[in-house]
């Protein structure tokens, strides 16, 4: 027994540091890393087919008056491609595209989505979805518009520095990611600790596992409290409000609720053997009680959160080769640093209860 | 053959166990009627508070009258247990079957609550349910998972002195999902909503039912022993 709780303090004492810098290299590069260039706005949205048409695009980091070999799409339902017939860069970020729309267009549809594509060798191929709609006139249109549909956009460029992507909604918000879901997975650990140490309790009855379950649990209920503000500040600048009463949001306060009560429990009971075992039973409960509120519900449901209903996801192409670079070393820091905290707190616990039986 | 003596020896004490919840509540016909008339005056209290009531606050009140009604019930299945009484059956029966009837026992006493509630919620407002077979299986499905929970978090809180403060607000939170699985479902009943996957809201219901069973099998012994 010796043997383990030595090998795990060398771990803790070499495991802070390593954390503490996986959180510095995560909110040092998670900040400064820029974005991929973007298209921010294109102004007007509608346009007619069978005109002339001038959109004004603003772009986000972008470089468009280095762009030599500049090229503007729009791409349509169906697959089709229309190229620009001429592109006019007024500045870096600004840049007027002009689109020869010849009508009849190639399908039947009155009104259609069209995606804006530029793709530019400084900056990549920016895509912006739904960026314009396209009418189309019952009666014919006398038209000398002499743009051709292609079948595709030929060579698209690839931004090659290291830069997170570019999302409609999220822009750089982006980066909470790093900062905001490390939390939880941290806080996840730490839950799971204390229910493995309230059941080595109820087994072996040895009063260390429970001060490890109690450690665990308050730095667990700080994470949750840090995870839900740095959520909610996001929630603020995203969905417009700190608290949308979003299953995820919801599950978590009723979390943080559950596990309130397991002190208040602990805090009325005055004997000790009661009170460890009480709270040790308790808390195997409402963890399971937990499963379904945190990993079935939110995944059953729909919820506002990045990756669910249609909106830009986490997974997939959204958490990308770049973003991984820093968002698995900050799980990891967060993991490491919250276990050290725990332990210290485990310590500060073991301290009490020795100066108190003497 | 020891087995199947064993199961029937099991299910025997479980049943006089029931038998025995049922002479107490008997021989205590006021506090069952004093539980009848809580959910009497706080329907009565609603619908006069309340002229048009739109579906969904129906559903609402209806769930929330029956979790109050059923956290006063099953707070006192463990109460009205002295310690000396508690030590006579922990000398004469197996923990587990102690905790099947009072779960039992507490769930029969809860669909009825459930039902009785239905019909005086049909008998001051208007009928709202549509699908009467959902509906039922709704009730029993919240009164299965509310036993459950209420039943071994009144275990839990029967050891702490300030307990049926305590009872609140160690099992609401834990709660929740449930309450929000069966406003759901009551929706799906009245047809306030057309989702074709309710039946996977009868799994969630059923699965955390099955978990907290199981837990509760595990954890009891450690409840009840000190």
């Amino acid at each position: 027994m010796a043997n383990i709780s030595n090998t795990w303090a060398k771990f803790i004492s070499i495991g802070k540091y390593i954390g503490a810098g996986l959180i510095v290299y995560s909110l040092i590069s998670g900040l400064l890393v820029p974005l991929k260039p973007g298209i921010l706005a294109v102004e007007p949205v509608t346009l007619d087919a069978g005109k002339q048409s001038v959109i004004h695009v603003t772009g986000y980091n972008t470089h468009f008056e280095e762009g030599k070999e500049l090229s503007a799409f729009l791409k349509f339902n169906d697959g089709t491609f229309l190229e620009s017939a001429n592109n006019l860069v007024r500045s870096g970020k600004k840049m007027d595209i002009a689109f020869h729309i010849p009508y009849p267009l190639p399908f039947p549809d009155r009104v259609s989505d069209a995606v804006l594509v530029v793709n530019s060798p400084e900056d990549g191929t920016m895509i912006k979805p739904a960026a314009v709609t396209v009418r189309q006139a019952v009666l014919p249109v006398a038209t000398e518009m002499d743009g051709v549909f292609l079948k595709d956009a030929g060579k698209l460029h690839v931004h090659d520095a290291w830069s997170f992507p570019y999302r409609g909604i999220l822009e750089e918000t982006i980066r909470n990611i790093f900062y905001h879901v490390p939390l939880w997975i941290a806080m996840v650990v730490l839950f799971v600790l204390s229910v493995v140490s309230s059941l080595y309790f109820l087994k072996t009855k040895q009063e260390k596992y429970d001060e490890i379950a109690v450690a665990t649990t308050s730095i667990g209920i700080l994470l949750g409290i840090l995870g839900l503000a740095t959520g909610a500040v996001w929630a603020k600048n995203t969905w417009g409000q700190y608290w949308s009463g979003d299953i995820k949001q919801s599950m978590t306060a009723i979390a943080l609720l559950i596990y309130f009560a397991y002190f208040i429990l602990r805090s009325s009971l005055e004997d000790d053997v009661k009170k460890y075992s009480l709270s040790a039973v308790y808390n195997i409960f409402a963890f399971v009680a937990l499963i379904p509120l945190i990993f079935v519900i939110p995944r059953l449901t729909d919820s506002l959160h990045p990756g669910n209903g249609g909106n830009p996801a986490l997974g997939g192409e959204d958490l990308d080769n770049s973003m991984r670079l820093v968002f698995y070393p900050a799980c990891i820091g967060w993991i490491l640093l919250s276990l050290w905290m725990s332990d210290i707190l485990r310590r500060i616990i073991r301290l009490e209860r020795s100066t108190q039986n003497d | 053959m020891t087995n199947f003596v064993a199961e029937d020896r099991i299910m025997q004490a479980i049943f006089s166990l029931l038998v025995k919840e049922f002479t107490l509540e008997w021989r205590q016909k006021h506090s069952f009627g004093a539980l009848l008339l809580y959910v009497l005056a706080t329907i009565f209290i609603v619908f006069s508070v309340i002229k048009n009531i739109a579906p969904d606050v129906w559903i609402a009140l209806f769930w929330i009258i029956v979790l109050f009604a059923s956290a006063n019930a099953s707070a006192r299945s463990f109460y009205q247990e002295s310690g000396a009484r508690q030590l006579f059956y922990y000398q004469l029966t197996h923990s587990l079957n102690f905790i099947f009837s009072k779960f039992l026992y507490n769930f029969i006493l809860l669909f009825l609550i459930g039902l009785l509630t239905w019909l005086g919620f049909i008998f001051f407002s208007k009928a709202i349910v549509r699908d009467y077979g959902l509906f039922v299986l709704t009730i029993v499905l919240g009164c299965l998972s509310f036993s459950t929970i209420f039943t071994f978090i009144s275990a839990i809180a029967n050891k702490t002195p300030n307990g049926s403060s305590l009872m609140a607000i160690l099992s609401f939170p834990l709660m929740i999902p449930v309450i929000l699985t069966l406003l759901k479902l009551s929706a799906q009943a009245c047809r306030l909503m057309q989702d074709t996957g309710y039946v996977k809201d009868i799994i969630i219901l059923l699965s955390i039912n099955g978990m907290l069973i199981g837990v509760m099998i595990f954890l009891f012994p450690f409840v009840w022993r000190d």
